[in-house]
């Protein structure tokens, strides 16, 4: 792929996330559990995964957490998002790279919400000491099911549409 | 890259299905977990940490008479009330108001967590027996 073409799809799907993370923002949250959202910003990750592959999705992931904590003024919400998005962003690739033909783009990306879940409890932990977060570990598990559901079918709708252009 | 020569079928896969299992697993593992951690005794003391620290200790008695405390937290002020032995947050100055959504809280071993403003109330001690027979304020 031609150097100005990377970029520019790359500051595409960045922007795609950012403006999804901004729309959801302004949802209600799904349960008065702190970290139970839909998710929806995963959706650019996910497409630069199967469209453009694992490097792509890593680029995305860190810049988008990182723009998205500076526009939000936030430090620790900073570090919350990127340290639970680098590592459910990791664990897809991993998943991606190693089990590609048993598992599709659905079930990627629900093992993404969940990881996501997860790590984003433990950096709380980290920040705030306190084991009775992990009171909240149940419900962040079972909400990853939908969400993550719904984030890989959005993004398979979109990655099937972009298949067909030779984007890369 | 993705190979371009690769066709990709996009269809749902065995592997799906077991990771949903897997995921609704892990929920009702967590679920043992953290029910057999907290056996769910009620809780007669409300203690107040700021970014970790504690600054305020309430004895949770029966008393119907609800009494409200205020601490300054990492956004601003959090209100909380404590009345018949249980305790919940009435105003907090953080976005999503998740705190307040929780809702009254007696068990010990549970926590009413604020994560914006940095405000936990944790509850401890146990009503029945041992545990703090009594706080002075």
């Amino acid at each position: 792929m031609a150097p100005t073409r990377r970029v520019t799809n790359l500051a595409l799907l960045v922007s795609i996330g950012l403006v999804l993370s901004i729309i959801e923002s302004t949802f209600p949250p799904l349960l008065p559990v702190p970290g139970a959202k839909l998710g929806l910003a995963n959706i650019a990750t996910v497409i630069a995964l199967y469209v453009f592959g694992t490097g792509m999705a890593l680029e995305v992931t860190v810049i988008r957490c990182i723009l998205g904590g500076l526009l939000r003024g936030s430090v620790i919400g900073l570090f919350l998002s990127l340290s639970a998005g680098l590592t459910s962003t990791l664990v897809m690739i991993l998943l991606f790279v190693l089990a590609d033909r048993f598992i599709s783009v659905i079930g990627v990306s629900v093992v993404g919400a969940a990881v996501h879940n997860a790590a984003q409890l433990a950096a709380a932990y980290l920040l705030i000491r306190n084991t009775a977060l992990f009171y909240y570990l149940p419900y962040l598990m079972i909400i990853a099911v939908p969400t993550g559901l719904f984030v890989g079918f959005a993004s398979r709708r979109v990655a099937l549409s972009l298949e067909g252009l030779s984007l890369a | 890259m993705v190979a371009k020569n690769k066709k990709r079928t996009w269809k749902l896969r065995a592997g799906d299905l077991v990771i949903v299992a897997l995921v609704l697993a892990a929920a009702i593992g967590s679920t043992i977990l953290v029910s057999q951690a907290h056996a769910g005794e009620k809780g007669s003391l409300a203690i107040v940490e700021v970014n970790g620290h504690e600054v305020r200790r309430v004895s949770m008695g029966d008393s119907q008479a609800a009494r409200t405390f205020t601490v300054e937290g990492w956004q601003g002020s959090s209100t909380f009330e404590v009345k018949g032995g249980r305790v919940r947050m009435t105003k907090s100055a953080c976005r999503d108001k998740i705190c307040i959504g929780m809702g009254w809280m007696d068990t010990s071993g549970r926590s009413i967590i604020c994560l914006p403003n940095r405000v936990v109330i944790r509850i401890t001690g146990n009503r029945k027996s041992g545990g703090v027979d009594t706080v002075t304020e």
